[in-house]
């Protein structure tokens, strides 16, 4: 049952002939969402900040103004994802999932090296067609380390790195104030400040700013640390439609109550009557 | 192209790089700039390009980033299993030929050139490059990467046979600092490794501190 | 042209108050030329949990039956309904394990969970999910949909306030899109039942 999708594991390429026939015939690929992101991270003494934007993009058009680019990997090592919006997702996720299970089976706590040996590997393997950029960040038993990983599979280490659309923006700030041996607040200002300069430079990342903050005694995730795009007015009682405002097609209205099926989780079997062997 | 894509999205992280590698009696010097870029931005102005395999083996990568640091992460994983089943340091003509291997055969999907040097105590210091398509050829000295074809005349008329370990250090860091003047994709700092007997010592030489020739 | 547009069409989902709408227009299209007026492209997956599909009918339909199918392998083997938040992960990894061949069809997901709290959202043909509290939107006229919905849009609204809400905001948007339309469904998802409504639109 491999076509309807209960293959053993990996991708699917079921439909790629026929997509490639459409684009054939002059049916342009659609567009899949991206995130023209700025991310970033720095290391300060004892941890690392990571910072985000918050918007998705479909082409010209904003998707999603506040979604979370900061991505869980494991207790104390975070991932920010910039490049398609489903790679970024489904990759941290798979590797947030094999470093649980690695650290199950070797009793120990996930390492940073190993995440991003993780995500190196899997990267290279798909040479680039997966366009996840990320900033792997986190704190282990060797203390706080910082990485960048390119859809290619390449990784750097630097003690404060940017990457998606509006890493020079961000990048110009960072070379301009980066400071050696810095308090977790200032390290949490500079972050702000160059995912601040991604935002209103960049017409790709826009929304507000979420950062994460991870030390050995453990992390926060900020959502919203700064908001300087909120919407200025709301109409303050709203729209209102009245009842009957919206024409319906007389008759066509109809009820369904719920079904009655199996939502309990277990059910206790009646007890068993005689077997009746009269007739 | 898609004007709301990015560039860097299909620009592949790559090294137009500056390598460099020299044997002299009883070790080798090996020298490297540090500039990694994607199409015109530096993505790492501090790159390390001189990768440690063993103690006394280091490769100096050009390519593309991702493909050598793989192929280094497997000789390393390979090297060190040779070590335990070998009982002793692995040889430098060892290391190099894995590259070789790796390079060869799967040369139609790879990108790297690579320098490999180091010590081991059959054959002392020991230089060997790996280019592009997967020959290995062992020289005296190597230059590689996109700033090395600016320095062919220079390091031929300014090689010695039989150079003390300073003069080597001076030599790799003049032509490197030539490499790096006329190659836009090359610069940053100079960093150094010297191998010998003992082990590895590393030097480090920022941008404002290189030598300097003609300037114009 | 992209293969998204080829037949046209759009869904919409709504939260409000213990209740959730979902809706969508009936236009099947070739490009152009309408074929069908009676298009379903919202799929009940359980009493209280519905999918709305857009993009490439011939992929919706496709989808539709094998989610029904994953579904109900999922309640055999669990014996209980699956939760939304679990369906929106079950479409997620399916739609991203064709990555590389991607079927051309953008779900919206909208049901209650088990505190009958609204669960929403919508994804990309990657199956790249994007919660949201307010409102999701999907197809042709996903532009005009956000922006109706921005200004319609109030928190905790009544079934029958979300039904007039959910409505205009969808009539609004469809005036302005050439390859949706004639005429439309809406389904109020609340904890007593499901009410649908086919609303008189134009048809032009």
């Amino acid at each position: 049952m491999t076509s309807s999708g209960n293959a053993p594991g990996g991708f699917s390429f079921d439909n790629v002939i026929r997509n490639s026939m459409l684009q054939q015939k002059g049916y342009a690929p659609p567009t899949a969402r991206k995130t023209g992101t700025t991310i970033a991270g720095v290391v300060f003494s004892g941890g690392v900040v990571l910072g985000a934007d918050t918007r998705a993009t479909s082409g010209p058009t904003v998707f999603e103004k506040n979604c979370q680019k900061i991505h869980y990997i494991a207790d104390s090592i975070m991932c920010c994802g910039a490049g398609t919006a489903a790679d970024t997702d489904a990759t941290t996720q798979l590797i947030s999932s094999q470093l649980a299970l690695h650290s199950l089976a070797t009793r120990r706590a996930p390492r940073v090296a190993t995440a991003l040996n993780m995500l190196k590997q899997m990267l290279f393997r798909y040479q680039g067609h997966i366009s996840a950029a990320l900033v792997l960040g986190g704190v282990d038993f060797h203390g706080p380390h910082l990485y960048t990983v390119y859809p290619h599979g390449s990784t750097d280490r630097l003690p404060y790195v940017t990457m998606g659309s509006g890493s020079l923006a961000a990048m110009a700030v960072f070379e301009s104030k980066y400071k050696e041996d810095m308090t977790a607040d200032e390290a949490k200002q500079l972050v702000y400040e160059g995912i601040s300069a991604g935002i209103f430079n960049d017409l790709g990342s826009g929304g507000n700013v979420d950062l994460c903050i991870i030390t050995k005694e453990g992390k926060e995730l900020i959502r919203g640390y700064a908001k300087e795009n909120e919407r200025k007015y709301r109409r303050p009682a709203g729209y209102i439609f009245p009842h009957g405002a919206t024409p319906v097609i007389a008759g066509s209205e109809q009820f369904k109550g719920p079904e009655k099926g199996f939502s309990v989780v277990a059910e206790v079997a009646p007890a068993q009557d005689t077997m009746d062997v009269s007739a | 192209m898609d004007p709301y894509g990015q560039e860097w999205m299909n620009a592949e992280h790559s090294m137009g790089t500056s390598i460099m590698a020299v044997a002299f009696d009883g070790g080798v010097v090996m020298g490297a700039d540090s500039r990694t870029t994607t199409g015109a931005y530096i993505a790492n102005r501090v790159s390390d390009k001189i990768t440690p395999m063993t103690d006394k083996i280091y490769c100096c990568r050009s390519g593309s980033a991702a493909d050598t640091q793989i192929i280094s992460d497997y000789v390393r994983y390979y090297l060190s299993m040779h070590d335990i089943e070998l009982g002793e340091d692995p040889d430098v003509d060892t290391a190099a030929k894995l590259f070789r291997e790796l390079c060869y055969h799967n040369k139609g999907q790879l990108m790297a050139g690579i320098i490999v040097a180091g010590w081991d105590k059959h054959k002392g210091g020991q230089v060997f490059t790996i280019p592009l398509g997967g020959a290995l050829v062992q020289q005296p000295f190597a230059i590689g990467g996109s700033g090395s074809s600016y320095i062919y005349g220079y390091c031929d008329s300014n090689f010695k046979e039989g150079m003390t370990k300073e003069e080597c250090m001076e030599f790799v860091k003049n032509a490197l600092s030539l490499a790096m003047a006329r190659d836009g994709s090359s610069g940053g700092v100079v960093r150094l490794v010297v191998i010998d007997k003992d082990g590895s010592e590393r030097k480090f030489f920022p941008g404002n501190k290189l030598p300097e020739f003609w300037m114009g | 042209m992209s293969i998204l547009e080829y037949n046209g069409g759009c869904v919409i989902a709504m939260a409000g108050k213990d209740c959730v709408a979902i809706a969508s227009d009936h236009r099947l299209g070739v490009q152009l030329t309408t074929v069908a007026m009676d298009a379903t492209r919202i799929f009940p997956m359980h009493d209280k949990l519905y999918l709305g599909l857009t993009g490439l009918m011939t992929d919706i339909t496709t989808l539709d039956q094998l989610f029904r199918f994953r579904l109900e392998m999922y309640e055999m083997r669990e014996n209980r309904k699956i939760k939304p938040k679990t369906f929106s992960n079950l479409v997620s990894s399916t739609l991203y394990g064709k990555r590389f061949g991607p079927y051309f069809s953008e779900p919206v997901i909208a049901g209650l969970d088990k505190d009958n709290k609204p669960f929403l959202c919508s994804m990309d043909l990657l199956g790249c999910i994007a919660e949201a509290d307010d409102f999701a939107v999907a197809g042709t006229c996903a532009e005009s949909l956000l922006g109706t919905c921005e200004t319609f849009y109030r928190p905790n609204l009544e079934p029958e306030d979300l039904f007039e809400t959910v409505s205009q905001s969808l009539l609004a948007a469809l005036d302005r899109d050439c390859i949706s339309g004639w005429g439309a469904v809406v389904h109020i998802i609340t904890k007593d039942g499901v009410t649908t409504r086919e609303l008189d639109g134009r048809m032009d």
